[in-house]
């Protein structure tokens, strides 16, 4: 009897129909992972003017591609995997790659949808304008900056098997993210925690989408942070794919 | 032509599956023909799981081979997948999702084209075409076995495997369930299953195997093996009520002593 293998694009059809359809029934934390930035974006109105636009909209942007990478990507990860989500599905002709792009493909959804909300509020609210090519240079850049994030959450959910200590854990580099890299960047935590920052994963993603929705200021130093952007990505998806566990027992 | 005659849908040779130090599975052989309900029988830790997990791709064997319809497992991983069907001992879907959903998505994943209509058929088949709009979650243990039973043989498979399929649920439930494992060796498609229930496996299976610490101590007929163990001194020191019984049979070859 022939076997038939179903083609590959059937499947990730059906995969990314019911991931969309998880995404769209978890509205209530699609909001809330989207809710810091745009408050953020909201509340720095005032600092516009002194802080610059671009400061303004690429910090948000960097604070949404941490909530999506760490808490969004890397805790659903972790409940599948201890429901045995994944193992059911890896039983069937499915390869395992198929099941993991139709999730990152969902991920990237959110990442396109929260960095057009920060472009409207950022353009409605803080008054903030920058050029067409701006907009789509940054919309492309939050994708490399949201790999950086991604791949980060996946070496968490890779190295830490139990979906509590994978939220826990991702709140706390979260928060640190956050705080050190906000407070970092404006100077605030001394010169020298300051260059940290600065090639940090948070500072190198802030700094490549700086440079992307103002194309006209690019300089050698954001072409080194979109290398360690890469760099970053490199290793942490490597030692993510590495760690991964399909089962958490 | 005799079903034993022909070439197994599922053949597994000398497989063996260590966790670190400890080895569950030691040269484990078997194999299941198409028509057949075969029954692998063990007390806990007996290594049954392992083997199941083995078979299913989920565990990578330390040595060994397994082939599906004459594909092994580990060369030809997909193909194997796409003739068998498989219930998880503890199955679970996303919790988002509608148990329509569930089985549209894995229609999807068997390559099984499914409009409303057949999807409808489906539920109706496994009397749940009211719970088309509930969560996995909602449904009562029953409906989600057969939920999981309906979802592993969408594709009409050579080859299902149930591990404890019938685990935690009603005599009713249960009684419907063998119906349906009846049901798909009525098809000519072989079934695997794994049971910690004699009952069952004298009612539903047509062979079994006795698997403990991690060998396969004896193989056959739920009756050859009555037969063949009924005056065993092991056998005769555990029976109850003076007839010798599959069970008698399974504690007087494992051994009385509860296993974690």
């Amino acid at each position: 009897m022939e076997t038939r293998i179903p083609k590959t694009t059937a499947v990730m059809s059906a995969l990314l129909r019911a991931d969309f359809t998880t995404l769209w029934r978890n509205r209530r934390s699609v909001r809330l992972v989207l809710l810091v930035p745009l408050v953020i974006l909201i509340s720095w109105k005032g600092l516009v003017d002194k802080l610059g636009g671009v400061f303004v909209l690429s910090s948000c942007i960097t604070i949404g591609l941490t909530s999506i990478g760490l808490m969004g990507y890397s805790s659903a990860i972790a409940r599948d995997r201890d429901k045995g989500v994944f193992q059911r599905l890896r039983v069937g002709p499915v390869s395992s790659w198929t099941i993991m792009i139709s999730r990152l493909s969902a991920q990237i959804a959110m990442i396109v949808l929260m960095t057009i909300l920060i472009f409207i509020v950022g353009f409605y609210v803080d008054k903030i304008s920058i050029t067409p090519i701006g907009y789509v240079a940054g919309l492309l850049m939050a994708m490399v900056g949201g790999a950086v994030y991604l791949s980060l959450g996946q070496a968490i959910v890779g190295r830490v098997k139990n979906p509590e200590t994978v939220n826990s854990t991702t709140r706390l580099v979260y928060f640190v993210f956050i705080m050190v890299g906000m407070f970092g960047e404006l100077e605030m935590l001394g010169n020298e925690i300051g260059q940290v920052v600065a090639w940090s994963p948070y500072g190198v993603v802030r700094k490549i989408q700086a440079g992307s929705l103002a194309p006209g200021a690019w300089k050698l130093e954001t072409t080194y942070a979109l290398l360690l952007s890469l760099g970053y990505t490199l290793v942490f998806a490597v030692l993510g794919i590495k760690w991964f566990k399909w089962d958490s027992k | 032509m005799n079903n034993q005659q022909q070439a197994p849908i599922l053949e597994v040779d000398q497989l063996n599956v260590r966790y670190g130090s400890f080895q569950a599975v030691k040269d484990v052989s078997f194999s299941v023909h198409s028509g057949e309900i075969f029954g692998l029988l063990g007390p806990n830790g007996a290594g049954k799981t392992s083997t199941l997990s083995s078979i299913e791709g989920l565990l990578k064997p330390l040595s060994g081979n397994i082939t599906v319809a004459g594909f092994n497992t580990q060369e030809k991983p997909l193909h194997a997948h796409a003739n068998m069907g498989v219930q998880l001992q503890a199955t679970s879907f996303q919790p988002e999702l509608t148990i329509a959903e569930i089985i549209r998505l894995f229609a999807g994943i068997y390559g099984v084209d499914l409009n409303n209509e057949t999807v409808k058929e489906k539920l109706v088949e496994i009397n749940l075409l009211d719970a088309a709009g509930k969560k996995f979650g909602e449904l009562s243990g029953g409906q989600q076995q057969r939920v999981s039973l309906v979802i592993s043989t969408i594709h009409d498979p050579q080859l299902v495997l149930l591990d404890e399929p019938t685990s935690g649920l009603d005599p009713q439930s249960r009684r419907q369930l063998w119906e349906r494992i009846e049901g798909i060796r009525g098809k000519g498609n072989a079934v695997l299953l794994t049971t910690h229930s004699m009952e069952e496996a004298e009612a539903v299976c047509d062979r079994i195997a006795i698997i403990d610490h991690g060998r396969i101590i004896a193989i056959n007929t739920p009756q050859a093996l009555i037969d063949l163990h009924r005056n065993d001194p092991e056998v005769l020191s555990v029976v109850r009520k003076g007839k010798v019984t599959l069970e008698d049979v399974f504690i007087g070859l494992t051994g009385r002593a509860v296993r974690s």
